[in-house]
């Protein structure tokens, strides 16, 4: 300290030099190349590579709803509705069958019984077997991809709804989902951690007994029941879910992360200049948490999407379309027992949930080994 | 370590006030209080309204409210439920708990078993296809959509392969199953045919939940019994071989014997149809909680085998299977053991979601009917006994880690 | 009974060669490339005899330990050389046949041996399993007992610790159950690698005396490693100064100690002070150790030498007798000076 203070006048302008450079630029130049070396690493990993390019084809869905709304899927009114509509629109897909004998059905998709067909026409006429006449398909139709006035690529729902549109609003819903959880659940866990470590004493004990709390009752029966209770939209699920997790394990372990910068000379450093508590804490500490707050995050979208689409499943939540809500539908429905044979209903609404909770987990992985070195392969 | 158990009960009733508290303010932020609710039901008689009003003190100041309902549900008077009234609360719940119980233990421990095997043979046999091929198994079942899973199960096993029943808890006629009959109970039990083809609907037949709990305290008694046996012959026999026969011995012992009590019960089919159809659930709550299991293992033992200890083993030419089970396994257990409280959430939530589709009569159930039917009484039980066993399922895992661990168990 | 408990060497006759160390070449590889940590060391070691190895922190005196003893990690590999025990080429044995050798004539006190414990068994049930897979006949209980409490005798442990736990023992008594275990199968090598480096200077003193004793009774043979020639002097019949994964000089532990020819080692003891000499300054050891992913050529002290010429920076010195069984690997040891008297 002392020499610092006699320095030769020689040097002076080489000190203001550096000072000359904004505080913000030089975090942002440190920020970048720590980006870049620890991209180096996570690139070798090809767990989180593949994580990667799965989240950025959700995020592609995701854009290419409103798009297709805005394109392929306009125009295609019935009555006032557009078909497409992830939420309310339902279509009966007609297509051409062919007439044949009552109880001669092979392919209900394909064929139907005079005295259906006969239903389906005016009443009066019984059509002669062979006949080709047009007729809804049944719900959940199977895929269309052409021939008739709304192809539904993936097919549709019980109620004649578009699976494909659903299926890309879902993953809107995700996202936005997925990221109020996680944001709201890391500045819990953020905030709770490092003030927890920062003051310690008897805010420390309270703030630690809650999350013992948290952490010992399972989140999704808690869920249930304040999902039963009050109408949560996604949002506030969202917000209601990222309190929850915020304040278990992660707040531990971004306590720990803030205890050990806290004992970091810098921090008594800017103690020592005056900087109030709230400034100490959210210029230092805050920073030097956030690489650990991030990975959590990434963990918490998995853990949002997957209590979402169980509360849907369960029928417990007030939002209007979600892939748990299509495999609720299906469900309840009573497709459960046909298994493959309704494929549509079923597997592309639970591979999106899997596959968005395993990109995020899978880049999780990854990125905890970027954190924690001593994970690493050889 | 009974200092150590001692602390940790301690900190677990005050944690299970806490979570009271917790509920109550739940039930406190609900618009109206609860007699209010309570008024359009018409299931229920006025007079009963009262009855409320003075048992809970509704009347009276918050404060006052809070201690009520700590104490009523301390001493697990839960009131009346609504949905299925004049019925206890606690009777229901009592009822369902040991099918939950059932459920969740069977699961757990088929599941740290197997994927503790399983997780250390991986760790061990690095870069390889097997590992490979585990470790993308085991992230799968992990991170898939837990009731997509179960449908799909349910629908391959019952539906598709049609080997085993669709969901429920009992067969209700045996004889709309002749085949089961026919074919296993025929087989494995004396029972004569017309006896069990009779049916549960049937005026011979034992009450279902008679015959699970027989079933469910003969599984109790041969696990400790198991464990127990294990525990003695460790503690008493010093010589490896001797103890070797010893284990061998006890195993036989329990296994042989609790076969030949249900081979010589006349509730044999009855139980056996119970068991048939928890087979679903247990395999798919159990193969979930396998995953993390097994995923934790690899990692905890990889840490392990970095260990100073285990380059004292082989250079002591300690042999290779022995290093990897007696030196890297045995304390890739601590860690895993700690984790699997984390675990623990995911296979309670996947408990309550697996007691839904496959219709199996437990808390959960329980649960999410009274939700439904907004019977709050049992709701908030059944919500306070989940908050009870998951306390005590990581008051258990606590004790299994103290007693594990020397540093912890020598120290007190 | 009292064949078990009394412990015999199994040494052969002293003064016979137990082990020869032909020509050893030992790598790591990385994805950077090969580590060079044992390159070309030969020296050998007759029954009973004592041998340090010196050298600064990572020359490779762990590698080459653990080369003797086959126990390196996956991606290290004995390129060439041999390692004859009583005759006996080890880098040719079969892995099963290496592991039975493995403590039973070979056994080894680890670096920073205080971590060498399992945390989850008691030491006696350690030293237990090593008398279970190495002790030539079956034992019982009480017998094996009766000897780990012979054992901890013999290192200075109350045999009432032997149900202990690890954590139940203090460094300097984890260190000598290290020794104990180590001598519980009789070896006739014992590798020491720095047994005393994390203790204070009074048990390191206390333990290097035991071992010396033990050692004297048992007739068997000791290789000690660690960075501090001072300490294994006091030990040790002859000494091997390793630079780089190179021997750079091997003899007597007096002639080594008071006249190191080889100009590391001249430096080497240079900087550590010498209590019973006078004091004197001498020039310190300057500059890094070599990166063995890319030794230097020639020889590979010449950076740092104060003697290297032209011929060092292109020709490797071969080691060379110069009398007395003590042997340089320089071309210019004639002209490193003397530090100190023979005087002791
Ligand atoms: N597993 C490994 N992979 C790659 N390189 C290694 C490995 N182990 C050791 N090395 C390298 O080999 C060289 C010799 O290491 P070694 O542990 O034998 O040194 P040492 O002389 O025992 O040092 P110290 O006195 O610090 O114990 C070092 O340069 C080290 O970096
Ligand atoms: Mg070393």
């Amino acid at each position: 300290m002392a020499d610092l203070l006699t320095k030769p006048e020689g040097d002076a302008p080489e000190g203001e030099a550096i000072i000359a450079t904004p505080l913000w630029r030089i975090r942002l130049r440190l920020f970048r190349r720590s980006f870049a070396r620890n991209w180096k690493i996570f690139a070798q990993n090809k767990m989180g590579l593949a994580g990667l390019a799965i989240i950025v084809l959700f995020g592609l869905m995701a854009i290419a709803h409103p798009i297709f709304m805005a394109t392929i899927w306009d125009g295609h009114e019935e009555g006032g509705k557009n078909v497409y509509d992830p939420r309310a629109g339902a279509d009966a897909v007609i297509v051409e069958k062919t007439v044949v004998p009552d109880g001669e059905i092979t392919d209900p998709t394909t064929q139907i019984g005079q005295t259906e067909a006969a239903l389906q026409g005016t009443g009066l006429v019984i059509p002669e077997v062979g006949t080709v006449m047009t007729a809804p398909l049944a719900n959940p139709a199977p895929p269309v991809i052409s021939g008739v006035p709304h192809p539904h690529w993936l097919g549709t729902d019980p109620f004649g709804g578009d699976i494909l549109s659903q299926l890309l609003f879902g993953a809107r819903a995700a996202f936005a989902l997925g990221f109020t959880a996680a944001i709201s659940s890391v500045l819990i866990a953020t905030a709770v951690g490092t003030v927890a470590a920062y003051y310690g004493g008897v805010i420390d004990t309270l703030l630690m007994r809650l999350v013992d709390l948290m952490i010992l009752i399972p989140a999704l029966p808690l869920l249930i029941v304040i999902s039963g209770f009050w109408d949560l939209d996604l949002i506030k699920l969202g917000i209601v879910i990222g309190v929850t997790s915020g304040l278990g394990g992660t707040a531990i372990i971004l306590k720990s992360q803030a205890l050990s910068v806290k004992v970091r000379p810098f921090i008594d450093a800017a103690r020592v200049a005056g900087g109030s508590d709230f400034r100490i804490v959210l210029q230092h500490i805050t920073p030097n948490v956030l690489p650990l707050s991030f990975l959590y995050m990434m963990f918490g979208v998995t853990a949002a999407i997957f209590i979402e689409a169980s509360l849907s499943f369960l029928g417990l939540l007030a939002i209007d379309q979600s892939w748990g809500i299509m495999i609720n539908i299906a469900h309840t429905q009573g497709y459960t027992l046909q298994g493959l044979q309704v494929w549509w209903l079923m597997i592309p609404a639970g591979a999106s949930v899997t596959l968005f909770s395993a990109g995020f987990f899978m880049v999780a992985r990854a990125m905890d080994e970027v954190v924690n070195p001593r994970l690493r392969a050889r | 370590m009974w200092k150590f158990i001692a602390k940790r009960v301690g900190q677990m009733i005050v944690l299970f006030y806490i979570f009271l508290a917790l509920l109550f303010v739940l039930l406190d932020l609900q618009p109206g209080d609860i007699s209010q609710q309570f008024v359009g039901n018409p299931d229920i008689p006025p007079e009963a309204k009262q009855l409320m009003i003075d048992q809970l003190g509704l009347d009276e100041p918050k404060h006052i409210q809070l201690f009520n309902h700590l104490k009523n549900y301390s001493t697990f008077n839960m009131g009346a439920s609504w949905s299925q009234y004049p019925r206890d609360v606690s009777d229901i719940l009592f009822s369902a708990l040991p099918r939950t119980i059932y459920l969740f233990l069977t699961a757990t421990i088929l599941a740290y078993i197997l994927g503790f095997w399983t997780g250390k043979i991986v760790a061990w046999k690095r870069n390889t296809a097997t590992e490979k091929a585990v470790m993308g198994t085991s992230i799968f079942l992990w991170t898939v959509f837990y009731p997509w899973f179960a449908i799909l199960m349910l629908w391959f096993f019952a539906a598709y392969l049609d080997w085993f029943p669709v969901g429920k808890f009992v067969t209700l006629n045996f004889e709309s199953r002749p085949d089961l009959v026919n074919s296993i109970s025929d087989v494995l039990f004396r029972t004569s045919g017309s006896e069990a083809a009779s049916g549960w609907t049937s005026s011979a037949a034992p009450g279902a939940n008679d015959v699970f709990m027989l079933l469910f305290t003969s599984l109790i008694v041969g696990t400790i019994a198991f464990f127990g046996i294990r525990w003695i012959v460790k503690r008493q026999v010093k010589d490896p071989t001797t103890q070797a026969r010893l284990f061998t011995g006890g195993t036989v012992l329990v296994f042989g014997g609790f076969v030949l009590y249900w081979i010589t019960n006349e509730y044999g089919p009855w139980a056996f149809d119970i068991f048939w159809h928890s087979v679903i659930p247990v395999m798919t709550l159990t193969l979930v909680s396998y995953a993390g299991t097994t995923l934790l293992t690899r990692t905890s033992m990889i840490e392990t085998l970095k260990e100073d200890y285990i380059l004292t083993a082989r250079a002591k030419g300690v042999p290779d299977v022995t290093i990897r089970d007696r030196h890297s396994a045995r304390n890739a257990m601590l860690p895993v053991t700690t984790s699997l409280v984390l675990a623990l959430a995911t296979v309670i939530g996947g408990g309550i979601i697996t007691e839904q589709i496959f219709s199996w009569p437990g808390i959960g159930q329980t649960y999410l009917a009274a939700l439904s039917s907004e019977d709050i009484p049992l709701t908030m039980g059944a919500l306070a006994l989940i908050g009870i066993l998951a306390l005590i399922a990581h008051l258990v895992a606590d004790i299994l880690y103290a007693y594990l661990d020397p540093r912890i168990r020598v120290q007190g | 009974m009292t064949q078990v408990v009394e412990i015999e060497s199994r040494g052969g006759r002293a003064g016979t060669t137990l082990l020869e160390v032909d020509h050893v070449v030992m790598n790591y590889t990385t994805k950077e490339g090969d580590v060079s940590a044992v390159e070309d060391v030969t020296f050998d070691l007759k029954n009973g005899e004592s041998l340090g190895l010196v050298g600064e922190s990572g020359c490779g005196k762990t590698s080459m330990a653990l080369s003797l003893l086959r126990l390196l990690p996956d991606n290290g590999e004995i390129r060439q050389g041999r390692i004859l025990l009583d005759g006996e080429d080890l880098v040719e044995l079969s892995e099963e046949a290496m592991r039975q050798r493995r403590w039973r004539d070979v056994s080894m006190v680890f670096q920073g041996a205080m971590n060498s414990w399992n945390p989850v068994y008691t030491v006696g049930d350690q030293i237990r399993e090593a008398l279970r897979l190495h002790w030539p006949t079956t034992l019982t209980y009480t017998e094996e007992t009766e000897r780990i409490a012979a054992l901890f005798e013999m290192v200075g442990l109350n045999s009432a610790m032997i149900e202990r736990y690890p954590h139940e023992f203090s460094g300097g008594m984890r260190q000598r159950a290290v020794i104990a275990m180590a001598l519980s199968c009789n070896p006739k090598l014992i590798i020491a690698d720095e047994p005393t480096t994390a203790l204070d200077v009074i048990v390191q003193d206390q333990i290097l005396k035991e071992l010396k004793e033990v050692q004297a009774e048992l007739g068997m043979s000791i290789i000690y490693i660690s960075h501090d020639i001072a300490v294994i002097a006091e030990v040790t019949d002859r000494i091997g100064v390793m630079y780089a994964g190179k021997l750079v000089e091997l003899g007597d532990t007096l002639e080594v100690f008071h006249r190191p020819r080889h100009p590391y080692a001249y430096l080497l003891l240079g900087s550590t002070p010498s209590i019973t000499g006078p004091r004197r300054k001498l020039s310190p050891l300057e500059g890094e150790p070599p990166n063995l992913l890319d030794p230097p050529k020639g020889c590979r002290f010449h950076p740092r030498c104060p003697f290297a010429s032209d011929r060092c920076k292109s020709e490797e010195p071969p080691m060379t007798d110069i009398g007395g069984g003590h042997e340089v690997a320089c071309f210019h040891w004639e002209e490193v000076p003397e530090i100190r008297e023979l005087s002791k």
